[in-house]
This record gives structure tokens, sequence and C-alpha cells, in this order.
């Protein structure tokens, strides 16, 4: 359910080196979109962004606007030497690769072809998805100690209150100089005062939600 | 008959409820209604009885695979594993004998305290055990089984087409069932103040929930900081409902009234008193005389502090409902009665007193939050309401 080939937007517009900057952002423009894999003779040649386009272009307003508009050429300004993802590749993978290189978007090349192409707003959507933000419940965030068995211990006190989890990330934390990691746990419940307590009675601190007006978390 | 206000009430709505020590408990609805009657507010006053709702009125807003789940449940005819899928059996929505009838009655309550309002019959009309704000289409959540005021409105707009329903929720949850079920729909504007998503069930209710294609614009969410208390949820609501109402001019106001917003309930994390329980009701009040011949219904919803919350908050309610002065006093034979069983004390008055409930030291800053949560509400939502047709 998380990888690739379920975020990625399987119609993708191209274009090619020799296309004009002008059809290039018209493109854009009408598609909403703003990125256009570059292809030749059906290869992914390089990537090109309404932004690249802008920057080569004079401003808004300027008189050799149009004319620059239909002598540039996308080949000239796009991007070469592409990073891409596979289509099975795990999501988390490919959002990291678009972070640590600051990209907007990563095509999606099965082989020789061009299969997709996978936007940081079709990441943020897998997102929602991964952390249960669409189903209605509780949020939770338990301080849990970095030793085997220690998430399936919470877990464990979930299920004997009969909750069900919609989500659950847990992602290392520092602080206090003791390692640990602090699960973030989505439950299907408006209740979930009985697990807190729990959770709280087995030695797990429950940082979220805040419990004191004036305490700490706000 | 104008000036009018009817109760819509009988023992059979008290069978909604979990039993055992289920959050959810009908015992609050029986504590309302003697408050009412010990307080003198029932004089010249009775109950309507209201009939159970029909399949037809529930699948207005309900999947009917998910009301035969309920009815096999209640008979206990399905297996848990089936039933789970629809969020029946869990430990928020446990299954109890005869379950769908009691929840169907409820809806039918609602439908017909909606059909006397917009019928004429009366000018205002109240339903505290309606507001089971959190059910979805084919999913009971957060103690809500059916969505009593979903089915309402649908109902009153295939009787009454072209009708405008203006739904104003100030339950301490967003009122995301109702919310989903009129996403796309201009003629139902939804208005949820609640806490925050980010701390709150269902997690849902930010601002920029604001409706979906023609609908857009026509759901507005107010979430608030936890422990926001009185001035600054009296402020947010008075920043944005009276202007969303005045642009949208409804035919008939539904308001949900939940009062878990108040600052013992322990569900919630917000701070309110019986003052935010005294003025939402007035001021939705005189909006409804206002916007649209008087026609409002208002119906309950949460409330988890039974005793000292629940009874005070909702007799209110009806107070402001049938134009009568709420007392001051708690009747001492109310207190009497139900002081045996509660398991905390009962309070002498109706109203809390301010000095019991003095700002916290951080009231400055959440209140700067929520202004600028309403400043964005008005910025990006409230223009796209377009003005309503002037009578
Ligand atoms: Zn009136
Ligand atoms: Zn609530």
């Amino acid at each position: 359910m998380l990888l690739v080939r379920d975020s990625m937007v399987r119609e993708v517009v191209t274009v090619s080196p020799e296309t004009t900057a002008a059809e290039a952002l018209k493109l854009c423009w009408e598609r909403g979109i703003r990125h256009l894999p570059v292809l030749e003779g059906g290869k992914m040649v390089g990537l090109i962004s309404d932004r690249d386009l802008r920057l080569a272009t004079p401003a808004l307003g300027d008189p050799n606007r149009a004319a620059a508009l239909e002598k540039i050429r996308v080949g000239d300004e796009m991007s070469r030497g592409i990073t891409t993802a596979d289509p099975e590749d795990p999501i988390e993978q490919a959002a990291m690769a678009m972070h640590e290189k600051k990209i907007g978007c990563l095509p999606v090349v099965e082989g020789d072809d061009l299969v997709g192409i996978l936007t940081a707003s079709d990441v943020m959507a897998a997102l929602v998805r991964l952390v249960g933000a669409h189903e209605p419940g509780s949020r939770l965030e338990v301080q849990i100690p970095d030793r085997p068995g220690s998430l399936a211990e919470v877990a464990g006190i979930v299920r004997d209150q009969g909750v069900n989890i919609v989500s659950v990330l847990s992602a290392p934390s520092e602080g206090n100089g003791v390692a640990h990691s602090v699960a973030v746990i989505r439950l299907a419940t408006i209740n979930p005062s009985g697990v807190v307590r729990s959770l709280q009675e087995a030695g797990f601190p429950v940082l979220w939600p805040p419990t004191a007006p004036d305490g700490p978390g706000l | 008959m104008s000036g009018r206000a009817v109760f819509v009430h009988d023992e059979a709505l008290e069978a909604y409820g979990f039993g055992g020590d289920h959050p959810f408990n009908p015992l609050r609805v029986r504590m309302t209604i003697e408050l009412c009657e010990s307080l003198g507010l029932m004089e010249g006053h009775r109950f309507v009885s209201p009939e159970p709702a029909t399949d037809e009125d529930l699948t207005t807003v309900h999947s009917l695979s998910y009301v035969r789940s309920v009815q096999k449940a209640g008979r206990d005819e399905a297996p848990l594993s089936e039933l789970l899928d629809y969020g029946i059996g869990t430990q928020d929505n446990p299954i109890f004998p005869q379950m769908h009838e009691a929840c169907a009655h409820v809806v039918g309550a609602v439908i017909g305290a909606c059909r006397l309002v917009v019928g004429g019959e009366a000018e205002h009309a109240l339903c505290v055990s309606g507001g089971l704000h959190h059910a979805l289409r084919s999913k009971a959540s957060g103690f809500c089984v059916y969505n009593d005021a979903g089915a309402a409105i649908a109902r009153l707009k295939e009787e009454h087409p072209g009708i405008r329903v203006a739904y104003v929720d100030t339950d301490a949850h967003h009122g995301d069932g109702v919310q989903w079920m009129f996403y796309d729909d201009p003629d139902v504007l939804t208005f949820s103040m609640h806490e925050s998503g980010r701390y709150l069930f269902p997690g849902t209710g930010g601002v920029e929930e604001k409706g979906r294609d023609g609908g857009t614009g026509y759901s507005l969410n107010v979430p608030l900081q936890p422990f926001t208390q009185d001035p600054s949820f009296i402020e947010c609501f008075e920043e944005t409902l009276p202007e969303a109402l005045r642009r949208f001019r409804p035919d008939l106001i539904l308001s949900q009234n939940g009062c878990d917003a108040h600052a013992l309930d322990p569900l919630t994390h917000l701070s309110a008193t019986t003052r935010v329980y005294e003025h939402v009701p007035r001021r939705v009040h005189e909006l409804a005389h206002e916007l649209c011949e008087g026609r409002w219904v208002a119906i309950g919803g949460g409330g988890y502090d039974i005793w000292r919350v629940v009874p005070r908050a909702w007799a209110a309610l009806w107070a402001a409902v049938s134009h009568q002065e709420m007392p001051e006093t708690m009747p001492g034979s109310w207190i009497a009665k139900w002081g045996g069983q509660s398991p905390v004390a009962l309070p002498n008055l109706t109203r809390d007193a301010a000095a019991d409930y003095p700002p916290i030291g951080r009231a400055a800053q959440i209140e700067e939050r929520n202004r600028r949560t309403v400043a964005e509400l008005k910025r990006k939502v409230l223009p796209l309401i377009e003005e309503g047709p002037r009578p």
C-alpha cells in the first residue's frame, strides 16, 4: 500500500528537447503541474520545471519576453542526470530522496520506460494515509525505551483496553540523555483515558495530549 | 402556533446508552428532565412523544447494510467480527440489546422536532437525546450509532426542496459526521466549534476543511486551543457565527448543544462554564428570530460530567428555547434525589461562580492563538458563502 506505485501519477505529461519554453509553460499552466519529463526517442533525457523556465526567461512585462519564450528550447534549460524512483520503492525511500536532494518530484522509471511521476504532494497524500489522519481517532504520543519488545508491550496494553490502533509511527528522540523513542499512536476511540492510565501505570510516559493547563507540550 | 416551544421527549429515548460504566449514560437525560420539572420550567409545557425513524429515514444518510448490521447486533444475530467493520462492538460503541430500536427512536425524535418547527406547529423545539454527530454513513463512531441531525436535515431537504439549513455545533468534539454528510452541499451550512483535532478526537475539524465542490465555503470549523475559557470561547463564537448565518440566511437553524467543553468534563480539555451554556443558546435563539422567523431546533450531544454539568447546561438550554428565565437556585428536592447516587457533591446554584474558574496562566496566549484561527476562517472561508436570499 505504501509503495511508489500506489501514490504516483500514471498519466505523465512529457515534452521533447525541441519544445519551446512558451509551449512548456502553457502545458504546466493548463494541466496544473510543475514538472515535465523530457523524452527523446521514448527515453527520458531530462526534466524541466516551470521554475527552470521562468528563471531562464525575462520577467513578465519585459518587452523581450515573448520572443525569448519562443526562442528558448526545453533542451537548453532542462536538468540532466535525474534522480528517479522505481515503482516498487517504498514511499519513505522516495520521500528521503526528495528531501535530501531538495527536489519536488521524482520521475518513476521501470527499465527504460517512464511509467509515472511522483510529486511532493503525492508523498504528502501518502503520509496522510500512513498516519491515518482521515480516520476518526485520538492522538497519543508515548515515550518508549529503546529496547526490543517495548512497542509490542505498548500495543499489548492498548489491546487489553479493547481499543483498535488506527496507525502507529515511532521515531528515535533525544532528550534527558537517555536513548528512547516516541511513538505517535492514533487510537480509534473518543475516550483514550483508560489506555493513558494503563500506559502510565506500566511506566510509559504519555507526552500528548497535555493534561495540565500550564504544563509542558503546549 | 407562534411562540410555542416544544420539548420532544419520551422515556423510550432513555434506552439509548451503552450500560455499565460507559461514559455515555442516559441517566443524564433523566436528570435533565427532572431538573426542568423541579425548576418549574415545564409548567404550561408538555413533552411531545416522537415516533421512531423508519429504515427509509435512516438510509437517507446511512447505508442499508449498516442499518441491517445494527439491527442484527441488537438481536444478537451477527458475529462480532462482522460488526467491528461497522464500528459496532468496540469499546466506544458496545452492542446493547435492541440497539437499533433505541437509536432509531432518537433519530425519529429529531426528525419529528424539525417537522414541528418547519411545519409551523412549533416555533422552537428541543430534543436533548439528539446530537449524535460522529455517526458516519457506514460506521458507528464516538458513542454515536445513527446520525440524527444528518438524517433530519436529509429528510427536510426531501420534503422541502430548496430549504437551507444551518447546523451549529458547539460540542467539544468536531461535528465530523454531519460535516461529511453535507460536505459538498451549499444548502447545508455546517458550523462546528470544538477543541482542536491535534488534541482531541476525532482529529478533524481544521479551518481548511471548508467543504468541497459546490459546497466549498459551507463547512466552517473553529478549532480551539485546549484549556480555552469562557471569554475566548464566547469571543470566537461571536466573531464567526453571526456573520456566517447572516450571509447564509438559513430557513432553519439546527443547533447541537453538547456540553462537554465544560471545565469539569472528563473527556476533553476545554475549560468552559455554564456561562457558555447560557450564552450560546441565547444567541442562536436571537439569530433564529433575526434570520428565519424563529425556526430553531436544539438538540443535545456530548456531556460526560452527568452530575454537575449536563443537567444544568441543558435545563438552561430549555429555558432559552421556551423563553423562560433560568432560576438561580438548584431545587432541594432534585439535589436530595440525585445527591445520594452522585460520586461528587452537586452544586447548589444553577450557574457556575466565576470565582471558581479564574483565568489560567496561559489565558492570554490561548486567546491569541484562537484569535488567529478566527482571523484565518474569516479571511479564507467566510467570504466563500454566497449571500443568501433576503426575506
Ligand atoms: Zn423565541
Ligand atoms: Zn463531544
